[in-house]
């Protein structure tokens, strides 16, 4: 799993999906999520990059990543699925990672991000009207 | 009659039904979601599981909200139906046995988790029912007040 230890919360995305992680001012492809928006602005900072990974429609969506960055493994039993009450209201988070320390960080699910140009795409008119 | 445990939020007392707290225990680690509301703020694991988080500060506007991923000095982990809550709190009292005849319909708040009120050591004590929050979930009967 790779995991970015952004300042608002840890957060993290299966290794597999990832294509690779970049400097942020090299994605020049489209506006990058910044996952954790909902949670307060982007922390400053001198080196911001980006996640990118196979998302929605398995086109590349780049994910800001603030903080330190590590890959490692994760068990299995260390996964937990969000509870069914907060299932729904973050259908892009699929899980809690409890670490060896007990703390927690945010596992995403890739294909559900929604980033700018899908959004841009949801609200184009059909073209048959 | 029934057992509740009266707890305090800030400086507001709540009396929570005896049969649906599993555990009392420490400070809780959470996690914040991005889109979670101000009441269901977060989850923490829990015997294996992810639970989700209720803030009764937020809930009643009772003093500052929970800031993840710090808590407050104690938890009540609440059953309700196969949803479990965490439910940091400031205190927890001793459990009270209080009969059904006791509990008053609601007056300082008419929100659909109150209950009804009881008086707890000089203090009126909400009756509430946090199963309320959880999408789908259907009140025991047993928790209706009579008016």
């Amino acid at each position: 799993m790779v995991h970015v230890h952004d300042p608002r919360v840890r957060w993290g995305v299966p290794a597999a999906q990832v294509v690779r992680i970049a400097a942020a001012a090299d994605w020049l492809t489209g506006p990058a999520v910044d996952v954790l928006a909902a949670l307060g602005p982007l922390p400053r900072t001198d080196t911001r990059r980006v996640v990118v990974v196979r998302g929605a429609g398995d086109r590349e969506t780049a994910l800001l990543a603030t903080g330190m960055i590590d890959i490692s493994d994760v068990n299995a039993t260390d996964i937990l699925p969000l509870p069914e009450a907060l299932a729904a209201s973050a259908p892009e988070i699929s899980a809690i990672v409890v670490a060896h320390d007990a703390s927690l960080s945010l596992l995403f699910q890739p294909s559900a991000v929604i980033s700018p140009d899908d959004s841009a795409l949801r609200e184009e008119p059909c073209p048959s009207r | 009659m029934r057992s509740f445990v009266p707890i305090t939020i800030h400086s507001t007392w709540v009396a929570i039904d005896m049969a649906t707290v599993k555990e009392i225990g420490g400070p809780l680690t959470w996690i914040a979601l991005p889109t979670a509301s101000a009441v269901l703020p977060g989850v923490a694991a829990w015997r294996g599981r992810a639970v989700t988080v209720a803030d009764l500060a937020a809930l009643l506007d009772a003093g500052e909200r929970l800031a993840s991923p710090t808590s407050r000095v104690r938890t009540l982990y609440l059953q309700h139906g196969t949803s479990t809550l965490a439910v940091p709190v400031d205190a927890v009292r001793e459990p009270l046995v209080i009969a059904d005849d006791d509990i008053r319909p609601p007056r300082v708040r008419t929100d659909m988790f109150c209950l009804g009120e009881v008086d707890v050591e000089g203090h009126t004590t909400l009756v509430i029912d946090l199963g309320m929050l959880l999408p789908g979930y259907r009140p025991p009967a047993a928790a209706s007040v009579p008016d």
